[in-house]
């Protein structure tokens, strides 16, 4: 397809799109129709109930395709959509938070990318765009980044070919690349891998005293324990090769093995930076960086969507340096964390010393968690609005919690501060959010 | 605009419930609302009342009059916490931002600024209406934020509605 021009026609999705879409739709059935549907009626009629609802679901992907279309008018992308129910959506893009390349394995081999856009406001992510060719989709991210007026002014080089195993560098210059090796130890030193041993014992010893080959007690065992390694094996997938890089006022984060994700975050819409230093990790000294953009709601059910990770495994140092590119002059280990008073070990009698809060001189920073220990920095600009709320219990000692809201996750909490000392910090937090914004 | 400075609190443990007493002037809620309440709380107890009544009534066990009782009880506690709740209600406007209060068992205090403002709503239900009140609730962009101004007469309302709308404007940014 050629470079789009201003006043532009619809244009299609690839036409690849509904084939892939149809593929996809084979896992489902398949999990739809589960294994004690395969026991009962056989492998031939199984296979023919796939067949037949796969084939249903690629003919409306095809209808699908056939009337959805997209092109960029002003200051909007509108994506107009449905057969007998037509849908026009216009995303307006000064409210463009977000975007991500998502290239799914099928995709990765056909040489299509999925662009989905996040805005804030949205219950869910707006208008994923499935498929794109991988050109088209980097060209028209470049291009809504500018029109955003947010973008980089510098258009990556960007070679469509790449291997499922080597995507195309990101652009800008690179700030990190976590190391798989620390990834797949990262994830090893989590509860659920300590748990697979076991797992594994269970299944071999029921094999062994029972003795009888069921297909249905192998493939159902086999399904739980996939679903418990499910997580940390994501992980793995999902962070493979990842990769930090900074453009000139955006983050892109890159990573993936099986299905990659390039995703562009421009650095003043990010809502929160969260740290977290596992129990497990401890030893090693690494820590985790979360990263809260608006848009990404919570509602999702599947949290691979929501992409929020930052740096999925690092030391210190790493922490240090990609948080001081997103946040200048924050850095972890100086934070101004003072603990609640004395009295309120009544209510945290292990982790008094753990938890803090302060007011660094553009962020604020609460620390809480006695085993997995969080960190959570809200630059003050970034302040929805403040909260003090007072219990029962904290009446009695005198303590109150202050509450700084973001638009998204579930902002910082600086639990039993002294009452004066919470209405001081809640009108100075209000100030300092004021002063923030008119400073820009 | 001029920077409105807030002073830190006096030390000493003043009201919990009306920090900065020298720079805001907190605004009450109308009274009726405690009709209001008591009537959703009755229609509320109505169901479990009348079943407990009938049960009792149809088998005479002893367990039910305990619940019935109980039940009472706790709506009895309900009347004075309204009672209580709604005089505890307030609602300020500074120069720059809205703050709220509500709350006795959990105190509840939320500040927010103008400028985060996303939008306004005004809603009254018919309960609210029979009493000529209406609802003001202040929208951001955090789902957490809480600002919701309940038993307002109709005219202050559309006052509030109209200054917060203003004032949004005003000083509205983006996220």
């Amino acid at each position: 397809m050629s470079e789009p021009v201003a006043a532009e026609p619809r244009r299609r999705l690839h036409p690849l799109s509904p084939v892939i879409q149809g593929a996809k739709s084979i896992v489902v059935v398949i999990a739809a129709l589960s294994w004690s549907t395969l026991s009962r009626v056989g492998l031939g009629w199984f296979a023919a109930m796939v067949a037949v609802l796969v084939l249903g679901a690629t003919v409306l992907a095809v209808v699908s395709w056939y009337n959805t279309g997209y092109h960029v008018v002003g200051r909007e992308l509108r994506i107009h959509e449905g057969l007998l129910w037509r849908r026009t959506r216009a995303i307006p893009l000064e409210r463009l938070q977000a975007i991500e390349v998502v290239r799914p394995l099928l995709a990765q081999l056909t040489g299509l990318a999925e662009l989905r856009l996040e805005v804030v406001g949205g219950g869910k992510t707006e208008a994923p765009l499935a498929f794109l060719g991988v050109a088209d989709a980097v060209a028209l991210r470049e291009r809504l980044l500018r029109i955003a007026g947010r973008g980089p002014h510098v258009v990556p080089a960007t070679d469509g070919t790449a291997e499922p195993a080597a995507p195309p560098p990101p652009a800008g210059y690179p700030l990190h690349a976590v190391a798989n090796r620390d990834l797949v130890i990262s994830q090893l030193l989590t509860p659920q891998a300590f748990l697979l041993p076991f797992g594994l014992a269970f299944v071999l010893t029921q094999f062994l005293t029972e003795g009888v080959w069921s297909f249905i007690a192998v493939a159902s065992t086999l399904t739980a324990m996939a679903g418990v390694l499910l997580q940390p094996a994501r992980r793995v997938l999902d962070d493979w090769n990842f990769r930090l890089a900074r453009d000139e006022a955006a983050l892109r984060v890159q990573h993936g093995l099986l299905e990659t994700r390039a995703q562009t975050v421009p650095l003043n819409r990010v809502q929160a930076v969260g740290v977290t230093w596992p129990l497990l990790w401890r030893a090693k000294g690494w820590l985790r960086l979360r990263l809260e953009v608006a848009g990404y709601s919570a509602g999702e059910p599947d949290d691979r969507n929501r992409p929020d990770r930052l740096l999925p495994v690092g030391d210190l140092r790493t922490g240090e340096l990609v948080t001081a590119e997103l946040l200048p002059g924050v850095r972890l280990v100086e934070l101004p964390l003072t603990p609640p008073p004395r009295r309120a070990r009544w209510r945290h009698p292990l982790a008094l010393r753990v938890i803090g809060a302060g007011l660094h001189h553009r962020v604020f920073v609460v620390r809480h968690g006695l085993l997995t220990r969080q960190l959570v920095i809200v630059p003050y600009s970034r302040i929805q609005s403040v909260r003090v709320v007072q219990g029962p219990v904290q009446r009695r000692l005198r303590l109150a919690t202050v509450h700084v809201d973001t638009a998204s996750g579930s902002g910082a909490a600086a639990v039993d501060r002294d009452l004066t000392e919470a209405w001081a910090m809640a009108a100075e937090l209000i100030d300092r959010a004021h002063t923030a914004r008119r400073a820009g | 605009m001029t920077e409105e400075t807030v002073p830190a609190p006096d030390p000493g443990p003043p009201d919990p419930l009306a920090p900065w007493p020298d720079t805001v002037r907190w605004q009450r809620v109308s009274r009726d609302l405690i009709w209001v309440e008591l009537l959703r709380l009755a229609i509320g107890m109505a169901v479990p009342l009348v079943g407990l009544a009938a049960g009792w009534a149809l088998t005479g066990h002893g367990l039910f009059g305990v619940g019935l009782v109980a039940v009472l009880l706790l709506g009895g506690w309900r009347v004075v916490a309204i009672v209580r709740a709604v005089g505890a209600w307030g609602y300020a406007e500074r120069s720059d931002d809205l703050l709220v209060r509500h709350g006795l068992l959990v105190r509840r205090l939320s500040i927010v600024p103008y400028s985060r403002m996303q939008f306004v709503d005004v809603s009254a239900g018919p309960l609210e209406r029979a009493f000529d009140l209406a609802t003001v609730q202040l929208h951001t962009a955090a789902a957490a934020s809480d600002a919701r101004v309940p038993g307002l007469r109709p005219a202050e309302a559309a006052r509030l509605r109209d200054r917060l709308t203003a004032l949004g404007e005003d000083r509205a940014e983006g996220l």
